[in-house]
């Protein structure tokens, strides 16, 4: 039995995945701040301590993602895009379709059914449809990010935006509020718009099923609700979205002996 | 007796008022506030006061611009490309292609014989239009009709690699954290909004005269950088927020002008400042 270790610096987040041989026994998600070498040694310690092992106890460690450089204990870099293709594969073997909504981007990759990439796009242009617009509502309506999915729920009746420009929004948003349109209707009308923004990529690369959402915008349930009424179809998540390139990079690292 | 009509442009982000005889009498700009309606009998009120003529001296009066279904008191209501066209066509003949940079918007126009040949717009992203200025003028704490003065005074334009506001609000903060001077970074700014104004003007056959209007043109280091994009000069009328306005009316008065042709006089709104108010 070995112990294997998956990090994934994103722009918004560090992820930490500690695997005995292929199974995930600890993660650990925290925000990366301005400093990643820091956050890559932070993450892998709080995700290691929870089950009392040290850091020489690893055998290997691959690290992906923006800040993959700049893990200096790795054994291996490795792309976010096959890593986020390796962990959706272990945890969900019929997804073909995956959509992943970091900090600074969406995109969406095919997967052929050993889990291998066969396509993705990238949209990194435009905050329309990305994590840092889920940030920007939740701080219009004064409230934590984590709250906006649920509360989005109880809408009844959605407020209709002209644009999924983050900025006019933004700004849209604001006027609905002053004219006294609830939060829960703002949302609602923000996620839709986001999710027509993210599903013209899925289009893009085609509508094979199953389809898994995941990155941090797949823990707003209000959001994933949206983007299954957009695509009429039903999308997988799991508890914890965050963690899934950093999963595909400890299975990579158990497969790199 | 002397004919007089107003063009009332109301913007996203400012209201403009044109009275027009022979010539032009009065021009106005004010905010444009949250209540439209009100704001556009103010501003009406202003430039009759400043053009001494009082509403009844008005023949026809036509509204523009984004807001302009919010003014009670106008006989007629035209779009704003329409109306940008014709009034800058009246201050400045040789233009064909006009660039305009508005608060929330950018459009290119082509002008062909005074008239509208062609469009192109963006109000859907906030890159390239005035909204991108403000936003990373906030940011840097610069009043934002300060930023082309300060972007002359720029050793050269910093890099600004997103396209989109948010990010490139990002990148700016960033790159200051790390020592690059206000004055490069606002030249950079204006160099990614001329990048983006310009890919999408030049989906129009671009011929010169080119103009450049709207709040945009009260810029320099914004009519600079267009200027090194299109590799030629850029004109820019004496006053760029009114071109709208003038258009609306001097469309009023060629309205007015084809109907006296036929002995007809056009239909007037029937309401007055007064009542406008009253329903306001």
């Amino acid at each position: 039995m070995a112990f294997f270790l998956g990090i994934d610096i994103g722009s918004g987040y560090s992820k930490a995945v500690v695997c005995e041989d292929q199974t995930l026994i600890s993660h650990a998600v925290m925000p990366s701040g301005g400093d990643y070498r820091e956050s890559a040694r932070r993450v892998a310690e709080t995700a290691l301590s929870k089950i009392n092992i040290s850091m020489n106890q690893v055998v290997y460690t691959v690290a992906a993602g923006y800040g993959a450089t700049m893990v200096n204990f790795a054994d291996k870099t490795s792309t976010d895009i096959s890593c986020h293709a390796k962990g959706v594969h272990h945890l969900f073997p019929d997804v073909r379709t995956v959509i992943d909504i970091g900090t600074q981007y969406s995109r969406a990759i095919s997967l052929d059914n050993n889990g291998s990439v066969v396509n993705f796009i990238m949209n990194e242009k435009c905050a329309g449809g990305s994590g840092k617009f889920l940030q920007i509502i939740a701080r219009i309506l004064h409230m934590d990010v984590n709250d906006i999915g649920s509360l989005s729920l109880t809408a009844t009746k959605p407020v209709e935006f002209t644009t999924a420009c983050a900025v006019f929004a933004e700004s849209e948003a604001v006027s609905r509020i002053s004219e006294g349109a609830l939060p829960a209707d703002i949302l609602a009308g923000l996620h839709n718009a986001m999710a027509s923004k993210i599903t013209t990529l899925i289009t893009r690369i085609g509508l094979t099923p199953d389809f898994a959402v995941t990155g941090g915008g797949a823990k707003d349930i209000g959001l994933v609700k949206a983007i299954e009424t957009e695509l009429e179809k039903s999308v997988l998540t799991t508890d914890e979205p965050h963690i899934t390139a950093a999963l595909g990079a400890a299975l990579l690292a158990s497969e790199s002996l | 007796m002397k004919k007089y009509f107003a063009g009332v442009d109301i913007g996203s982000t400012m209201t403009k008022v044109v009275i027009i005889g022979d010539s032009i009498e009065a021009t106005i700009i004010g905010p444009t506030g949250p209540e439209h309606r009100k704001l556009a009998n103010k501003v009406m009120e202003d430039a009759l006061v400043k053009a001494h003529l009082a509403f009844e001296d008005l023949t026809y009066i036509v509204a523009t611009g984004y807001g302009r279904i919010n003014v009670p008191f106008a006989d007629r209501q035209i779009t704003e490309i329409t109306c940008h066209a014709k009034g800058l066509h009246y201050l400045l003949p040789t233009v064909k292609t006009i660039v305009d940079i508005g608060g929330q918007d950018s459009k290119g126009i082509k002008i062909k014989d005074g008239r509208v040949n062609n469009f192109v717009m963006n109000d859907k992203c906030a890159a390239g239009t005035g909204r991108f200025l403000e936003v990373i003028a906030d940011s840097l704490n610069v009043p934002l009709e300060k930023l082309g003065e300060i972007s002359i005074s720029a050793e050269r334009a910093a890099e600004i690699s997103s396209t989109c506001t948010v990010f490139a609000e990002h990148e700016v903060t960033n790159q200051l954290a790390n020592g690059e001077s206000v004055a490069n970074l606002i030249a950079g700014v204006h160099m990614s909004v001329a990048t983006r104004v310009s890919s999408l003007v030049k989906k129009l056959q671009i011929e010169k005269d080119i103009a450049i209007t709207g709040g945009g043109a009260k810029n320099i280091g914004l009519v600079r950088a267009l200027e090194e994009k299109f590799g030629c000069p850029v004109l820019v009328p004496p006053e760029p927020l009114i071109t709208g306005a003038l258009g609306a009316a001097i469309m009023g008065k060629e309205i007015y002008e084809k109907f006296s042709r036929e002995g007809q006089t056009p239909t007037r709104s029937g309401r007055g400042l007064e009542e406008a108010r009253f329903f306001s």
